[in-house]
């Protein structure tokens, strides 16, 4: 550190502050979720609002420790810090599971998940190794590298089993997409063994990573919504199958592109634009008519088996138990919702939506909150991610934007599937959602990821790598 | 290369997404209520309280009808685990297949449905994570035997609930009853839910709306295993049970608990309005039975079959629905009527001579007043058929008819041959035969007053109920008018309904009923009169006017009544009374409506003597 600077020099403000909004709200929701009427006291440890102040305090500290230590060590260490949390990962393979998986690991009272800071060692790596790539290395050497440090966690988190962290960790794909390394060498390969093809470039393998993830996207939306009707409470009668009902909004979806596009670009582009959009509905019209096809022509066996997957199946007493009570909840909070801690679907005690404080926060937020609540919400999650690739996009170091694109991503993708699955989007895996969901690992690991970013960025300018 | 331009790819994915979301968080949240309804199944529980229904004050202001507080014993079967049926058994003081059976009981109580969606199979309407009641309306004392032991049955709990009391044991057949709402009535309005009383008869019955009040409602938030845990929302869309008004009636208990003993060991029935007002006053209908027997499904459950099967019919309302012949009361219509028509005069004389109907001995009645205290047969058959033949038609037949069908427009606007707007079930309108009945019977133009004479004296096809019976001596002492009887004086502060304060004229001049309320006079107080005995402690101080009858009875005894008002100069009590095979109408029926008077005037009887012999009296064989 330079003598005579203050710590909160360059210090992005409008991201720490978006940040410390993330935990007044969290804390807020995770307080009127469990809360004991005969223990009011935010301060009291025996109730989970008690223990989250704690995991507050803690990971606050640990952020001020970050902002302490010159941001160079993280690159100095990446590697150390990545290995360690492999071993972690490792560790905790030997440990007694707890609720059918091997995530915790007890350390005194509390119970530490090591998937939730390997994602902050991957990132770490991951940022060391692409930095340390030549803008010509990116071969296929270097794409099977970069996947194999984001895949030897996820196996290891697979076999805890975690599917949750583990979808999360995709979220580097996208990463090396930003920075380039994607799959067209392997696709190149393939291809150029055809005799008489010789290919530099393809481009679906160059954006394989966008096109499958809008794919897979529309794939699971097809599969949850088609077996679900739509109805109105102001046209009753109008019933919409959930199949046509996913057509419909992707025609309105399209249309509304459509517009936006030709508002923005110039007369020469507008061709352009028609083709693309009316291909691209075209496209994906007929995967999600396949698949809604495919996945009704299933004998039941088959198709008990795709929704197990998708977590339909997941309650024994119900198809679909703990979605459906999670969709009740948040439905129910109308345009104003029912009022802090007035949430009668999703608390603690009245336990209709399993998990409330952790998986599921984001239910009785909703249910509290209603509408105007969700959506400035969004919109404040949405806020934060542009905020970070902006952030991102300044900075002189590729390890640095490496980083903040992981941060980016990996705070995304949490915020896509936890909603998801709040809103019948997204199978039930569960993962929690950033500064709100109660637990210690996730909100230390969170705030790390955070604080780091925001130390590499008050230094952007130090250093030149 | 440079990949700048793929951080747009990332920022239209997050946007996309974001997006998405939002729009599909309007829809679910705003748009689609879907989602509300199904989290009120989850995880709302709607309690209903019903209030106690509203009391019932008598005249004087004395409360007759109000509610005590019972206590059912409720279960949700999915909340019982391991029922130890034969310690229940013990607490309740049951056998242990009596406890089985009774669930069994439930269930089959609940009835079945079909099935739409499962080919139409039968399925019960039970329900296991409903509550039912397991012993219904259980008193303080059963229940303390019980809740104490409570808590080691989970899933079942005690429920309080109101059911009616009543003071007297008497006006049973004014107030109705009670009883548990059938399949239909729910189905018909939403007020009601299973296991909720409805009003049966009587006043219940008619002002159920009034009497029941308005149910609160409160939402509660219950848990994933259906505890109950707050209000829902702080309690905002909960409203508050509002019990049912006071009701006030123109009933004076005292006076109906003494008709209902004096009229002890007959059949028959006693009708007492106020003239001025149409109150009625008492309304015995005898045989009755205690309205405390009908309180509770329990209790109806085992009296209800004795009181159906009782030959005596307790349960019949007779003054409402009983059609008698009204015998010779039936004359002081004849009487005014003839007046109207002016075919004859107060001072008009027929000879009794007995040619066509019998009469007994008396003076031949020189004048109308005479004809009505001797109530001379061959006197109105005269009369009658100078109202029914005036002569407009050559042919005697279509004379009768005019003549009839005049005759019948008379009778209706003294409020007979139709039923009451009263405030009462089960009214009966009598009858008063038109042309169009008689052509029916003897065809067109078949019939003249000789075919149909015998109506002259209230025999034959003319039916009246008591309660018709009791109002023709309201409109003489009204002098021409009539208030719809009614029991209700007043709902809450808002008085009785409507239709209770429009006044009913009769076609008859004011001036026609002053001989009738003389000849009246003159049947109480004048020898020879029929009505002596109606004579209050055979003193003039309060001066009756009456008028007795003796209804011919083909299947017995004849019937015995008398109908009369007191006192003549300020009617406040116009009675009949009606005894069935007591015979004739002087004899038992007078005496009674004399005490009855004595009674509602003066709170007392003088003549123990008079009183003794109406006591002891029977006339059922
Ligand atoms: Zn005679």
């Amino acid at each position: 550190m330079r003598q005579g600077e203050k710590l909160t020099s360059h210090l992005d403000w409008p991201l720490l502050i978006t940040y410390f909004l993330f935990l007044i709200m969290g804390m807020a929701t995770v307080y009127s979720t469990a809360l004991d009427p005969d223990h009011p006291n935010l301060f009291d440890y025996s109730q989970k609002y008690g223990k989250q102040v704690v995991w507050l305090g803690i990971s606050l500290f640990l952020g001020l420790l970050v902002f302490l230590i010159d941001s160079t060590i993280y690159r100095k260490f990446a590697v150390p810090i990545y290995i360690s949390t492999l071993v972690l990962l490792v560790v905790v393979l030997f440990m007694p599971p707890i609720n059918g998986a091997r995530a915790w690991l007890q350390i005194g009272g509390f119970g530490i998940q090591p998937a939730e800071f390997a994602k902050t060692g991957t990132a770490l790596l991951l940022a060391r190794y692409i930095s340390s790539l030549n803008i010509k290395q990116q071969n296929l050497n270097s794409v099977l590298v970069a996947n194999a440090i984001m895949i030897v966690p996820m196996i290891l988190i697979l076999l805890q089993p975690d599917a949750g962290t583990f979808v999360v960790f995709t979220s580097f794909l996208f990463v090396m997409y930003r920075e380039g390394l994607t799959y067209d060498p392997l696709v190149l390969k393939l291809v150029n063994t055809i005799p008489g093809v010789k290919f530099k470039q393809t481009w679906v393998g160059t954006h394989f990573i966008p096109i499958m993830f809008a794919i897979v996207f529309l794939c699971i939306v097809t599969l949850l919504l088609s077996n679900n009707t739509i109805t109105f409470s102001f046209l009753p009668g109008l019933i919409i199958p959930g199949f046509f009902g996913v057509i419909l909004s992707l025609i309105v979806f399209c249309l509304i592109a459509f517009l936006f596009l030709r508002f923005i670009s110039t007369k020469r582009e507008r061709r352009r634009i028609t083709t693309v959009i009316i291909i691209a509905f075209v496209l994906s019209a007929s995967i999600a008519s396949s698949v809604n096809y495919l996945f009704q022509g299933l004998r039941k066996h088959q198709k008990d088996r795709i929704e197990l997957f998708l977590g339909l199946r997941e309650d024994p007493n119900g198809e679909d138990y703990n979605r459906n009570r999670a969709m009740a909840a948040v439905g129910s909070g109308g345009l104003a919702g029912k009022g802090y801690t007035n949430a009668s679907v999703a608390t603690i005690e009245s336990n209709h939506v399993p998990e409330s404080e952790t998986d599921f926060i984001f239910c009785p937020f909703a249910e509290e909150w209603g509408f105007i609540g969700t959506f400035i919400l969004i919109g404040m999650y949405m806020f934060m991610f542009l905020r970070i690739i902006m952030i991102a996009e300044r900075q002189r170091s590729r390890f640095n934007r490496v980083y903040a694109y992981s941060v980016v991503m990996i705070l995304f993708y949490h915020l896509a599937v936890n909603i998801g699955m709040n809103i019948g989007f997204a199978p039930v895996i569960g993962i929690p959602l950033p500064f709100f969901s109660y637990g210690g690992s996730s909100m230390m690991s969170f705030s790390m990821l955070m604080f780091i970013l925001l130390k590499l960025d008050s230094q952007r300018s130090h250093v030149l790598q | 290369m440079n990949f700048d331009a793929r951080k747009y790819v990332i920022i239209v994915f997050i946007i996309t997404v974001g997006l998405i979301y939002i729009v599909r968080l309007f829809f679910m949240q705003v748009i689609d209520d879907s989602w509300t309804l199904r989290a009120q199944e989850i995880a709302e529980k709607r309690k209903q309280i019903v209030p106690p229904r509203g009391a019932i004050f008598d005249r004087k202001g004395v409360k007759v009808v109000s509610n005590r507080t019972y206590y059912n014993l409720m279960f949700i079967e999915d909340e019982i685990k391991h029922l130890d049926t034969a310690a229940f058994a013990k607490v309740l003081g049951w056998t242990k297949d009596s406890v089985a059976l009774r669930f069994k009981e439930i269930v089959k109580e609940q009835g079945t449905y079909r099935d739409k969606n499962d080919n139409y199979k039968k399925k019960p309407n039970y329900q296991s994570d409903r509550p039912y009641a397991f012993i219904k309306e259980m008193t303080l004392e059963e229940i303390a035997t019980i809740a104490p032991h409570l808590d080691k049955f989970p899933g079942f709990y005690e429920e309080i609930t109101s059911m009616r009391s009543y003071t007297y044991p008497n006006g049973a057949n004014i107030f109705g009853y009670l009883s548990e709402v059938n399949e239909e009535e729910i189905k018909e309005d939403h007020f009601y839910r299973r296991s909720d009383n409805i009003g049966r008869a009587g006043i219940e019955r008619f002002y159920e709306k009034e009497l029941r009040g308005q149910k609160g409602i409160r939402y509660i938030v219950t848990s994933a295993r259906n505890n109950e845990l707050k209000p829902y929302m702080d309690g905002i869309y909960d409203t508050i049970a509002k019990q049912g008004p006071n009701f006030k009636l123109g009933i004076d208990i005292l006076l109906q608990e003494y008709g209902e003993r004096l009229m002890n060991g007959k059949r028959g029935c006693i009708v007492a309005i106020e003239p001025s007002t149409g109150e009625i006053l008492a309304l015995v209908s005898s045989p009755t039975y205690d309205p405390n027997l009908m309180v509770g499904n329990r209790n109806i459950a085992k009296n209800y079959p004795k009181l159906i099967l009782d030959k005596d019919m307790p349960l019949f309302p007779r003054p409402l629905a009983a059609e008698y012949p009204p015998g010779s009361i039936f004359k002081l219509l004849q009487s005014l009527i003839a007046l109207q028509e002016g075919v004859i005069t107060p001072e008009s004389g027929f000879p009794c001579n007995k040619g066509m109907v019998g009469c007994h001995n008396h003076a031949s009645a020189g004048n109308l007043m005479d004809a009505i205290k001797f109530s001379c047969n061959p006197y109105y058959y005269a009369v009658t058929r100078r109202i029914l033949q005036q002569g407009k038609k050559k042919s005697v037949f279509a004379d009768a008819e005019i003549g009839l069908n005049k005759w019948h427009k008379y009778m209706m606007s003294f409020g007979l041959g139709q039923k009451f707007d009263a405030d009462a079930t089960g009214l009966r309108p009598g009858l008063i035969p038109n042309s169009a009945y008689y052509d029916k019977w003897y065809g067109h133009l078949r019939w003249a007053f000789s075919t149909i004479r015998s109506i002259s004296i209230g025999q034959g096809e003319v039916k009246l109920t008591p309660l018709q019976m009791a109002n023709i001596a309201c409109i003489i002492a009204n002098k021409g008018w009539y208030y719809t009887p009614h029991f209700v004086k007043s709902i809450g502060n808002k008085g009785s309904l409507p239709q209770f304060r429009v006044k009913h004229r009769s076609m008859i001049d004011a001036k026609h009923y002053d001989p009738i309320i003389e000849g009246m006079r003159r049947v109480v107080y004048v020898s020879g009169g029929t009505g002596g005995r109606a004579k209050i402690n055979n003193e003039e101080k309060i001066v009756v006017c009456g008028k007795t009858g003796t209804v011919q009875n083909p299947q017995g005894e004849d019937h015995a009544v008398f109908t009369c008002f007191a006192p003549m100069d300020k009617p406040k009590i116009a009675i009949v009374v009606f005894i069935e095979n007591a015979g004739f109408g002087g004899t038992w029926a007078a005496p009674t409506a004399s005490l009855m008077i004595e009674k509602y005037l003066t709170r007392k009887v003088k003549d123990k003597e008079k009183e003794k012999r109406i006591l002891e009296a029977s006339f059922k064989n």
